[in-house]
């Protein structure tokens, strides 16, 4: 029989028997949904992931950080029993510039500030760069924004979400409890911008009680306390995306460096800069220490030849291709851990299959005996039996992976396209490979679930069957 | 004259429990190209097992059966398909025509099988339901036909893939006698005038005069073979 023929065949059985066909058809659908969901979800965090890295710098950026100068958004500790104190300076950003395959390499640094305006105070993380710096870290600004230049006087970049930091002075609800937005614009408002924040806190805490306590340990520094700076500050452009927006740059102000260092050097002149390390008499150091370098290898390949030679310079290092692929490794567990509960319903599925066969043969036992003597052979009949099942699985994957972007849209929309769940972007995430996969699949099962049937159907003797009446 | 089908020394045996029961004890027969034959018998004589044992459908217990000048006890399934397919066909005594098809399809079937294209298939099939007077229900269901008319397609369907040899048992069981004159009669035609070997399996003596040999079967054994075309030779002679 030639396969138009057989397929001939197979659709019409199907089609005489469409309640049953429609069920175990349905028993796929609802398989190939699990999988191809469950699946996506893992896909749709390992996207997330690679654009939080292409964001970060892509993955022939480095991290490089030594003892630890200014504060980390995510306190590291345990690096200080080092002796050799091994600190990010101006002469090691130069150094890395000159290593091989190192394009660019340029110093961060990272503080915690606190932002005034009105009746509102928010608590917010600096990251300074140079201009390149902060070029390299291909921030989408929204329109109008630019990337501060280097000036006389402050101007940041602020993340989408920053705005959400704020809340009323004295412990006014957040946002998050409210879902009020606090009376700021970000883009326009001129804001006081803190960075002494011990003496913020100081002279707050003297406006109310003491504050006799810290000037005792202030190195004997007599008077009273003083009022802390405040640095009028106006945004140069903010981040792209709305408030409940995640991406790797909407809880950061940005702003440039070079800006930076001289005013902390103003202000603290004489006194050690917040997160600055101090000499064993509690003294500052001469120079000025960044929180990390950032480091722009030219090729891909050599990413992991330039890490480890800065590692034998004494500094720690992350790449971002060590971080990718360690958490490959892992996103690669979730989604077999979530593609195997999917599986299951694809396998009750395929015993679905199977007993439907099965009966579909003892219904045609007579008709597969009429068909054997009149001249039909064997492989034909497994072939029939196998079309049809190989059908069922098809339809089902094909109307599983329909229904499967239907629920995967739900889903993005449920949760706020990652939002609510601190992704980047859409939460499930159904690429075409896996579309094609678990078609595949699905066919496969039927296939599968098919054969003994169909082997059956083949071995029923002719005549036993023309004799069932 | 070409010998079609030679039996040699036939048996089938079945085990019934404890019981022994000899469905075929010894059959020996030639049958030749273009012949028409009944087998007639009682009730459990043996008729089936015998016409199952040349078509293929069953395997002897012991001796031979030659059809077409190929052993056939000797194939195995997917051999004796094989056979069938070129060189067999068969008439079923309760039709079993394919109720998904209507009276086109059921007839090119078997030619699907044998891999020929739709359209020739169904040229083919239409020229041979013509053949046998079924104009007019080409493409009626085989539930919106009579008996006689399903038995014609059957006829159809056995004869469109142009086979040396038809079996057929009991072609008429399921007929009223009228039905059935009418059913004889179209395949004693078609058989003659394409000059195929016709095995036909009967237990009413009356139709088995439309064959040119009749036997008799007993207890799986041979009574007699009768011949009628040399009767009817004689017949014919003696009115001149
Ligand atoms: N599969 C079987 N197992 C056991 N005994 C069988 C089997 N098939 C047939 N027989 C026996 O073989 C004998 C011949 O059966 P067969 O079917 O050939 O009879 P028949 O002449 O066709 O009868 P009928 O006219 O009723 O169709 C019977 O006695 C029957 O009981
Ligand atoms: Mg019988």
């Amino acid at each position: 029989m030639s396969w138009m023929d057989l397929l001939r065949m197979s659709g019409s059985n199907l089609k005489r028997r469409k309640l049953r066909t429609f069920l175990t058809v349905l028993g796929v659908v609802i398989g190939t949904t699990s999988i191809v969901v469950m699946i996506s979800l893992g896909l749709g965090m390992q996207q997330s992931l690679y654009r939080e890295v292409e964001q970060s710098g892509g993955l022939t950026s480095i991290r490089v950080t030594g003892e630890s100068a200014g504060d980390s958004m995510y306190s590291e500790s345990g690096s200080e029993s080092e002796d050799t104190a091994k600190y990010i300076d101006d002469e090691l950003i130069k150094t890395l510039g000159t290593l091989e395959h190192v394009e660019a390499s340029y110093p961060v640094y990272e503080m915690s500030v606190i932002l005034l305006k009105g009746g509102y105070e928010g608590y917010g993380f600096l990251k300074a760069m140079p201009y390149e710096g902060l070029m390299e870290e291909k921030i989408p600004l929204a329109e109008g924004g630019k990337l501060p230049a280097e000036s006389s006087s402050l101007e940041l970049v602020y993340g989408n979400a920053v705005i959400t930091d704020f809340q009323e002075k004295g412990g006014g609800e957040s946002y998050w409890e409210t879902g009020v937005l606090p009376n700021i614009d970000l883009a326009k408002d001129s804001l006081f911008l803190i960075l002494d924040q011990d003496g913020y806190y100081n002279s707050q805490s003297g406006d109310m009680d003491m504050g006799s306590d810290y000037s005792a340990e202030n190195d004997g520094e007599s008077q009273p306390v003083k009022q802390v700076k405040k640095h009028v500050v106006k945004a140069s452009g903010i981040v792209e995306g709305a408030p409940d927006d995640y991406n790797a740059h909407s809880s950061y102000i940005y702003c440039n460096l070079d800006t930076l260092v001289p005013i902390l050097k103003k202000e603290f002149s004489g006194r050690v800069i917040p997160g600055q390390p101090t000499t064993s008499s509690g003294k500052a150091y001469k120079d000025f220490y960044y929180s990390s370098a950032q480091v722009k290898v030219d090729d891909i390949d050599q990413v992991n030849e330039v890490a480890d030679s800065i590692r034998q310079m004494g500094y720690s290092v992350e790449t971002n291709a060590e971080y990718l692929q360690s958490m490959q490794k892992e996103f690669a567990m979730i989604e077999a851990v979530l593609g195997g509960i999917g599986a299951v319903s694809l396998f009750v599925a395929a015993i679905g299959i199977a007993n439907t066969m099965m009966m579909s043969i003892y219904e045609r036992t007579k008709e597969i005996g009429v068909i054997k003597v009149l001249g039909c052979s064997l492989k034909n009949i497994k072939q029939m039996f196998l079309m049809e099942a190989a059908f069922i699985g098809l339809i089902g994957g094909v109307i599983g992976n329909i229904f499967s972007f239907f629920v995967s849209a739900v889903i993005n929309a449920i949760t706020g396209h990652g939002a609510a769940m601190g992704f980047d972007g859409d939460i499930s995430y159904i690429p075409i490979w896996l579309v094609l996969v678990s078609l595949g699949i699905a066919m496969l099962v039927g296939i599968m679930a098919g054969y003994f049937p169909a082997k059956r159907a083949m071995q029923l003797s002719p005549l036993a069957a023309i004799r069932t009446e | 004259m070409e010998k079609v089908i030679q039996v040699r020394n036939l048996y089938k045996l079945y085990r019934v429990g404890e019981e022994i029961v000899r469905a075929l004890d010894g059959v020996d027969f030639d049958i030749f190209r273009g012949e028409f034959c009944a087998i007639v018998g009682t009730s459990g004589s043996g008729k089936s097992t015998l016409l199952n044992m040349l078509a293929g459908l069953e395997k002897p217990t012991k001796g031979n059966v030659v059809i077409a000048g190929e052993h056939i006890e000797k194939m195995n399934e997917e051999q004796l398909v094989k056979f069938r397919r070129e060189n067999v066909g068969f008439i079923f005594q309760s039709f079993h025509l394919l109720g998904t098809m209507n009276a086109v399809e059921n007839v090119a079937l078997p030619l699907s099988f044998r891999k020929v294209p739709r359209n020739v298939r169904i040229r083919k099939a239409e020229r041979m339901l013509d053949l046998v007077n079924l104009r007019k229900h080409k493409k009626h269901f085989p539930n919106q036909m009579s008996g006689g008319q399903q038995q014609r397609v059957g006829v159809a369907r056995a004869l469109v893939v142009n086979p040396k040899i038809i079996f057929a048992d009991e072609p008429t069981g399921n007929l009223d006698s009228h039905t059935s004159e009418e059913v004889m009669q179209l395949m004693k035609r078609v058989v003659k005038e394409q000059n195929k070997t016709l095995v036909m399996v009967t237990h009413d003596a009356h139709l088995a005069t439309y064959a040119d040999r009749v036997f008799h079967i007993s207890d799986g054994k041979i009574l007699k073979i009768e011949n009628n075309q040399k009767e009817r030779t004689r017949q014919n002679e003696e009115q001149e």
